[in-house]
């Protein structure tokens, strides 16, 4: 299969489309939107079960059963928020959509605040994502010039503000938590857990967080008979089109939107173009840094949540980094274990020490002076972040250390081996 | 661990024995309530639980519906259910706490000779207890300097262990938000905001709260390695609060009061002041270190036999009307001694003039517990002399007629009334003027004979504060040679002005105080040393006014 699956870009692929309000509406957009108007609440989330939609952050967790866990009758406003925030090295996904296609987004957030009975949506945005920034900023202007947004949209009687927020610059403001303490104006720190957002999120109100993508998704599946085909793009229990991020040692990196049921060799040959400059595959990290990596013979894979996980590893936030066999694997080892060490929010130990003194232990082969004793040792430092941390951050930077010494031990050896 | 026999709060276990909780209690504080110690350093009782530090990880095995929990879970924030199985000394726990010990020993200076925390540092105790002994850290350590942050502390980064108890110190309990975490990852540090020293009058808190020696009292540090110095229970005394504190010395010299937690008073707190109360208690040259008598116009020293009988031939000589009596006295005494001065009047003169000063004073309520600690009244016995009907302030008409009377026989005890000098004009006049007293201030000037008494730390004795809550001091140093405790001087007069009486002991005292005075019946002296208790017969105190919270 070569072909694009098109329904989150299905605007985006259009040349002619210049995502204004007049031509989303063009295309089909709001349509979704008056429907769900007409419908209770709870038949929103239930459609969007019956979906199977599985969030697109990275962690792959229900969206309708998460919206279900949602605190009911607490007097407390409830609220949702659109993680857009992605900052997980290789995605870059949720970019796209914000910045060529925001009205689709922006539907499927309202969607999702009606669903939830939100009357104040939040979108929290990267930082540097300028671009996106101000193309999320207009569309919302164009929305409530339109009176889409604000008091009583669509006649429905469900008052509706959206606000834009923008981060600082910290992946770990992608956290859930994190990002609602940063939204809150406080440092971004991962909140302990239970109490969970959807009892006590957002200025400790019942919250839901959910990523970009995701809620882009919600146009369609609330469309004509929408969950079925949804549900049909894919593998049981994983539904749906996805985005995937291709970047690395390929012909032609790039977003794709593709079925869940697509092989993961056929991303990188047929999609991607194959590996650049004629070289041969060393391996690929499949789901973002964070992700255990893969060697060459593993990647014939159904690319999604469950043959990846069967597979040892994830698909995290669908983004797939191929790198060739030029490629010197401690040192790519050694980038991303700066990366866990630059972002770690070090409130919690094990992260905040681990972090750091595995990034000092690889630059150490870097700088000649590895040895079987230190990649032993590297391998239980980051082993001890495992499981150990309060958020997932902790787990984020000790899969790929974990992974590349069990998977590559040949190449740190060549850093300290006498020839 | 006590056996329970009946359980009245719901149930779970911790390595096999039952543990009571309340619905919502954590693990942690659940086994700490009943004396099982779960290694912890982020976790304290009276602030937010935020599970940073990850070393109070234990296994729950049975989380109540016969699953077990899939990791390691940090018994700080995870709540006790019933049927609950917890084990926290199996080897899985033990790896855990190696493994985060061993994280935070990776960038810590573990310079603990030179250290002041040394001897009462939990990472040193588990670094003892959980350590490998040698270190795998190749790297130079991360370093951040000592910062200078108040009055009160010093702050040698270098050895934080990030447990945020200080930050959270200032924004929960103290409402100040003087003090903060800074940066991130392994840069994670804490300071004051814009370099600004903290204004906080509770700074010393964060000392004791601070797990390792990165905050220490500047009042404390080099001067005596903690495994040296004793404790003693006691009460501090620098207002009507009453804290409860442990006085710490060594080598009969003091080097610092620390708080005994009481939840019916300070609870784990204390406020700076109150601490810098142990500079007096060490205090020696404005001591008064023997008896003195008038002789030509001069004091001079006298032995207490002499002391007494020369009280005891004046007075006799005098044969006193009631109304020529008079006893002045501060709140610095305890119970007993208020009591046993108000019986001496009574029994030997039948005299009934007895003053204190009570000035009127404010309690501030707020939003946070600690503001209501210190308190503008300095009166540490205060309710103790309104319980004992001794009253009197320099301008009330009583006192102004008492001391117009023809003054034969004064009695001061402590310090009253110093800068009235009105009083003290009127009393210079007296034939006799007796005073017990534990500092040489302007009564010695115009005394005939003066009697030496203890400091509070080093007699017993019961206060009652403000809330009108009984607690007693014990002995914690040796008082200097030729003193003795006031309680036992007034005891001794007594005798020697003809009324014998045998108190073996302030507790004594207090047993027969429950007896004769309606406000402290029903007290036993064992109940009060542990918490205190309050009286159950309240004494209304007219000089206080509630002031509101400001906001
Ligand atoms: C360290 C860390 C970083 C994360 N960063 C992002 C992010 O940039 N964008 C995102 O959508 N989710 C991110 N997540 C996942 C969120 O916590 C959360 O699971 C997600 O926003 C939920 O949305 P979903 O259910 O739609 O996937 C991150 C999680 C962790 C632990
Ligand atoms: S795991 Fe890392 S990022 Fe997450 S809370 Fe702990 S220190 Fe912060
Ligand atoms: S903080 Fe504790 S472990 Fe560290 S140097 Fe001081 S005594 Fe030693
Ligand atoms: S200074 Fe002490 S209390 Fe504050 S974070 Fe560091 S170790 Fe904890
Ligand atoms: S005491 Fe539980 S994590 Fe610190």
């Amino acid at each position: 299969m070569t072909e694009e699956t098109l329904v989150l870009f299905k605007n985006i692929r259009n040349p002619k489309y210049d995502k204004s309000l007049a031509a989303y509406k063009n295309s089909g957009g709001f349509k979704s939107l008056k429907k769900v108007f007409g419908m209770k609440p709870e038949e929103v989330v239930q459609e969007v079960k019956e979906s199977g939609i599985r969030g697109r952050g990275g962690a792959g967790f229900p969206t309708g059963l998460k919206w279900g866990f949602m605190a009911k009758g607490t007097g407390k406003p409830s609220y949702l928020v659109a993680n857009a925030d992605e900052s997980e090295p290789g995605t870059c996904k949720d970019r796209e959509l914000m910045l060529k296609d925001p009205h689709m987004f922006l539907e499927g957030l309202m969607i999702g605040c009606y669903a939830i009975g939100c009357h104040h949506g939040y979108v929290y945005v990267r930082g540097e994502y300028f671009a996106s920034i101000k193309s999320l900023n207009v569309a919302v202007d164009e929305l409530y010039a339109d009176g889409l947004l604000g008091s009583d949209p669509l006649g429905s009687g469900f008052n509706l503000d959206i606000t834009i927020h923008t981060g600082a610059g910290a992946y770990i403001c992608g956290e859930e938590s994190a990002l609602l303490d940063s939204l809150e104006g406080k440092r971004g720190h991962p909140r302990v857990k239970p109490p969970f957002p959807a009892v006590s999120g957002f200025n400790g109100c019942p919250t839901s967080v959910n990523n970009v993508e995701t809620l882009a998704c919600m146009p369609f599946i609330l469309g004509d008979n929408g969950a079925e085909a949804f549900k049909s793009f894919g593998p049981q229990n994983n539904s749906g089109t996805h985005l995937v991020s291709l970047s690395g040692h390929v012909n032609r990196p790039g977003v794709y939107e593709l079925r869940m049921d697509v092989n993961m060799k056929d991303i990188i040959y047929e999609f991607g173009g194959g590996i650049s400059n004629g070289k041969k595959l060393k391996g690929v990290i499949p789901g973002g840094s964070s992700s255990p990596v893969m060697t060459a013979d593993e990647v014939d894979v159904l690319y999604n949540f469950d043959d990846l996980a069967k597979k040892g590893t994830m698909m995290g936030s669908a983004a797939l980094i191929v790198f060739d066999e030029d490629t010197d694997v401690v040192k790519l080892l050694h980038r991303i274990t700066r990366f866990y060490a630059h972002e770690s929010c070090g409130q919690c130990t094990p992260c905040r020490e681990g972090t750091h003194w595995s990034r000092q232990i690889v630059r150490d082969f870097l700088n000649g002076n590895g040895s079987d004793e230190k990649l032993e040792r590297l391998n239980r430092v980051g082993g001890n972040m495992m499981g150990t941390t309060l958020c997932a951050l902790g787990d984020a930077a000790a899969m790929p250390i974990q992974s590349f010494v069990k998977k590559f031990p040949e190449e740190f050896r060549k850093y300290y081996a006498t020839v | 661990m006590p056996l329970f026999n009946e359980f009245s709060m719901p149930v779970f276990h911790i390595d096999g024995e039952p543990v009571e909780y309340e619905p919502g209690e954590k693990i942690l504080s659940a086994a700490l309530r009943c004396g099982k110690i779960i290694p912890h350093y982020c976790y304290h009782p009276g602030m937010s639980v935020v599970a940073t530090c990850r070393m109070c990880l234990v296994d729950v095995v049975d989380l109540g519906n016969g699953r077990p929990a899939p990791k390691l879970q940090t018994a700080c924030s995870m709540d006790a259910a019933e049927g609950m199985k917890v084990e926290t000394l199996n080897p899985k726990v033990e790896e855990g706490r190696k493994l985060v010990n061993e994280f935070l020993l990776v960038n810590h200076p573990l310079d603990c000779p030179i250290c002041d925390q040394s001897g009462e540092c939990t990472l040193q105790d588990y670094a003892f207890e959980y350590g490998s002994g040698k270190s795998e850290m190749d790297y130079s350590k991360r370093v951040n300097g000592w910062r200078d942050i108040g009055t009160f502390v010093a702050l040698e980064r270098n050895r934080c262990i990030q447990c945020s108890r200080c930050d959270r110190f200032t924004r929960e309990i103290t409402g100040t938000n003087e003090f903060g975490m800074f940066n991130r990852g392994h840069e994670l540090t804490v300071d004051t905001y814009s370099d600004r020293p903290m204004t906080n009058k509770f700074q010393g808190n964060m000392a004791d709260i601070c797990p390792v020696g990165a905050i220490t009292e500047k009042e404390f540090r080099f001067k005596r390695r903690a495994w040296k110095l004793k404790k003693n229970r006691s009460i501090c005394t620098g207002c009507s609060t009453g804290c409860n504190i442990t006085i710490e010395h060594d080598r009969n010299e003091i080097f610092r009061l620390k708080p005994h937690e009481n939840q019916n008073v300070n609870k784990w707190w204390l406020c700076d002041e109150g601490r810098l109360t142990y500079r007096m208690m060490n205090e020696r040259k404005t001591r008064i270190h023997q008896p003195l008598g008038r002789v030509d116009g001069k004091l001079e020293a006298i032995s207490w036999e002499e002391a007494y009988a020369a009280i005891a031939e004046r007075v006799g000589d005098m044969s006193p009307l009631p109304e020529e009596v008079l006893a002045l006295t501060d709140t610095h005494a305890s119970n007993e001694e208020l009591f046993l001065l108000q019986k001496l009047l009574k029994d030997i003169f039948s005299a009934e003039n007895i003053f204190c000063p009570l000035p009127k004073w404010e309690q501030s309520e707020s939003e946070f517990f600690i503001n209501t600690l210190i308190t503008t009244d300095k009166t540490p016995n205060r309710a103790g002399a309104l319980a004992l009907k001794i009253k009197g302030d320099a301008t009330s008409a009583k006192l102004k007629k008492a001391i117009e009377a023809e003054l034969k026989v004064v009695f001061v005890l402590g310090n009253p009334f110093e800068a009235e000098v009105e009083v003290l004009e009127k009393i210079k006049k007296a034939q006799l003027v007796v005073h017990l007293g534990t500092f040489h201030n302007s009564w010695n000037d115009i005394a005939d004979v003066v009697l030496p008494g203890q400091y509070y730390s080093e007699k017993e004795g019961t206060f009652t504060n403000k809330d009108q809550r009984v607690q007693a001091t014990e002995v914690a140093v040796q008082a200097l040679r030729r003193t003795r405790p006031e309680w036992r001087i007034l005891a001794d007069l007594s005798s020697a002005l003809g009324q014998e009486s045998s108190y073996g002991s302030s507790a004594d005292v207090f047993n027969v105080m429950t007896k004769q005075v309606k406000a402290f019946s029903g007290l036993s002296y064992a109940e009060i040393c542990g918490s205190g208790k309050e009286l159950t017969q309240r004494t209304k105190d007219s000089g206080m006014k509630v002031v509101k919270a400001q906001t």
